[in-house]
């Protein structure tokens, strides 16, 4: 047998969803004499049990990755139907990447269509937060805009000054309240279903900490127009449309200066 | 790009030694020991770290490498090159390594001889490739390659195992002396895995450790198992046992007091507890003659 044959049958065997011996009886690659042909086997162990071992690694390494990726998730829905979700998950969305943190990325979007987001319809939007932070964590580095810069902006030039969002900036439109499930399960006080409500979440570095806070009316839209590359003065514009209040300018200042003491916007403009 | 022959693609490459007996003993830095360590400094001779947890864009890992490496040496360590896959080598993989080592300088880049997926899937662990002289051949051609790309030799280590191929035509130690020989790599024995194969396939693990071309052997791996019975499994969460300390010390005596690590990756406990295992390491290489870290 070829390696290139060897490598594929043992990975179906390895990564079969009802284990190497289920594997074994769909598997149609086997040369006459069995997996025994092929492997070696011995009183103490079958060829069949060897590769068993592997099959083992290769679902409890990725389970653990799992669990603290997507550990407040885990919280809620127990240990039973988070390795049943992951069962299904890899089967669905088998590791392609060569960095194992990569794993999980897909599983908010697996646990959409999941029963499990059906009995708890914030379960995806909790795992896609999680995904979030740990995207946040380890987003690219780069200057954060300080207010010292500003300080030598002209009053005529405020409306053209380009801006752009720090690459360690995500903004999540969401339906439930998970921040707050998530809160609980961090504070340890056990998870608290998050009850329903639109709103939008900020998630962001400073200090190679991640932080997190609900966002105020037209503030997701502006920081996603940043996110591309865009004017102070279309930021504006658009928060300003979705307050409709009389102190928008007073408004946009405090928002500003939020922005600045997180680190929301890059030090390098886009041009 | 073309496969390269390994003998033009050494001419290349960095040759000016590995310099590894100089490093003595170190341990391999896990996040849950950062803190310790950057704010202790202990008295390690080196770090090794894990190159996939550092293959990131930005954030707290980089910073805290950066530290590090501002006080130690360190060699990258990686667990998804699959040199011994059927696919192409991930260029993207390699280039993405290349940038880590030159934003780090390690001492030198390890990994390991096996496959780790196939068909573009990852299994994220690392199987053994049948021993044969066709296999010996691909492997070679793949670490040519992946040497050419990182513009520095590559280390590659011996696995644990827990089953063999009916097609094998030679024993694990001849394949791996030939494969570095072929590849014109540099070899990192891993002692324990040593011991865990020689328990789980039935050889002598003196004979395997013998059998190493001295020259090429730049690191040792100390690490622990667990015995389940029908066969050890590598699991890297337990303390050194005795028997794998002997045979570091038959491998130092045999080989040389190259760099050594303590590989401790699961039930992690306090870092002065490694650092107990650490200085058990450095006192053998010192004994040999080595720098001991």
């Amino acid at each position: 047998m070829k390696l290139a044959e060897l490598q594929a049958l043992l990975y179906r065997l390895i990564t079969a969803p009802g284990g190497v011996a289920e594997g074994l009886v769909a598997e149609r690659g086997l040369p006459p004499g069995g997996l025994e042909e092929l492997i070696v086997g011995d009183a103490r162990m079958a060829a069949r049990e060897r590769v068993a071992i592997y099959a083992d690694a290769y679902f409890y390494r990725l389970l653990e990755v799992l669990r603290e990726d997507y550990a407040a998730t885990l919280a809620v829905v127990g240990e039973t139907a988070f390795h049943n979700l992951v069962t299904g998950y890899l089967a669905a969305y088998p590791p392609t990447a060569r960095v194992i943190q990569e794993a999980g990325r897909a599983l908010p979007d697996y646990l959409r269509r999941h029963p499990l987001n059906e009995a708890r319809p914030y379960l995806a939007e909790l795992a896609a937060f999680e995904r979030a932070l740990s995207e946040v964590f380890q987003a690219a580095d780069g200057p954060a805009l300080e207010a010292a810069a500003l300080g030598a902006v002209a009053p005529h030039a405020w409306g053209a000054l380009r801006l752009r969002t720090h690459p360690a900036v995500r903004v999540l439109r969401c339906e439930w309240k998970v921040a707050e499930t998530y809160r609980s399960y961090e504070r340890g006080e056990g998870v608290v279903a998050a009850a329903r409500g639109r709103h939008e979440l900020l998630i962001s570095r400073k200090d190679d900490r991640v932080f997190y806070r609900e966002l105020e009316a037209g503030e997701g839209d502006a920081l996603r127009l940043a996110m591309g590359g865009t004017t102070f003065g279309a930021m504006c514009e658009v928060i300003a449309a979705a307050r409709g209040d009389a102190e928008v300018a007073a408004v946009i200042s405090r928002l500003l200066g939020s922005w600045i003491a997180a680190g929301v916007l890059s030090a390098d403009a886009p041009a | 790009m073309g496969v390269t022959a390994p003998a033009r693609a050494a001419r290349s490459l960095k040759m000016d030694g590995w310099g590894s007996g100089g490093l003595g003993a170190g341990v391999g830095l896990r996040r849950e020991h950062y803190g310790y360590v950057l704010e202790n400094r202990p008295a390690v001779g080196w770090f090794e770290v894990i190159s996939e947890n550092f293959m990131v864009e930005g954030g707290r890992p980089l910073r805290v490498l950066e530290q590090v490496r501002a006080d130690y040496p360190v060699v990258l360590h990686g667990v998804a090159m699959s040199l011994g896959a059927s696919e192409p080598l991930d260029l993207d993989y390699l280039r993405g390594l290349a940038r880590l080592a030159q934003r780090c300088e390690p001492a030198w880049l390890s990994d390991h001889l096996c496959w780790t997926g196939a068909g573009g899937r990852n299994l994220h662990d690392l199987l053994p490739l049948p021993f044969t002289a066709a296999t010996v051949k691909h492997v070679a051609a793949r670490i040519a390659q992946a040497q050419e790309v990182l513009g520095r030799r590559l280390v590659i280590e011996n696995i644990s195992s827990y089953l063999q191929y009916r097609e094998s035509e030679m024993t694990e130690w001849e394949f791996v002396r030939e494969v570095a020989a072929a590849a014109d790599c540099g070899i990192l024995l891993d002692i324990n895995n040593i011991y865990v194969n020689a328990c789980n396939h039935g050889f002598a693990a003196r004979e395997y450790i013998a059998q190493m071309p001295r020259e090429r052997v730049v690191q040792f791996h100390l690490a622990g198992h667990r015995d389940c019975g029908s066969y050890l499994l590598d699991t890297h969460d337990q303390p050194i046992c005795p028997e794998v300390w002997r045979l570091f010390e038959y491998a130092v005596a045999r080989i040389g007091p190259v760099a050594t690590l303590i590989e401790r990756d699961d039930n992690l406990p306090e870092f002065p507890e490694l650092l107990r295992e650490v200085e058990a390491a450095r006192v053998r290489l010192a004994a040999a003659g080595g720098a001991g870290g």
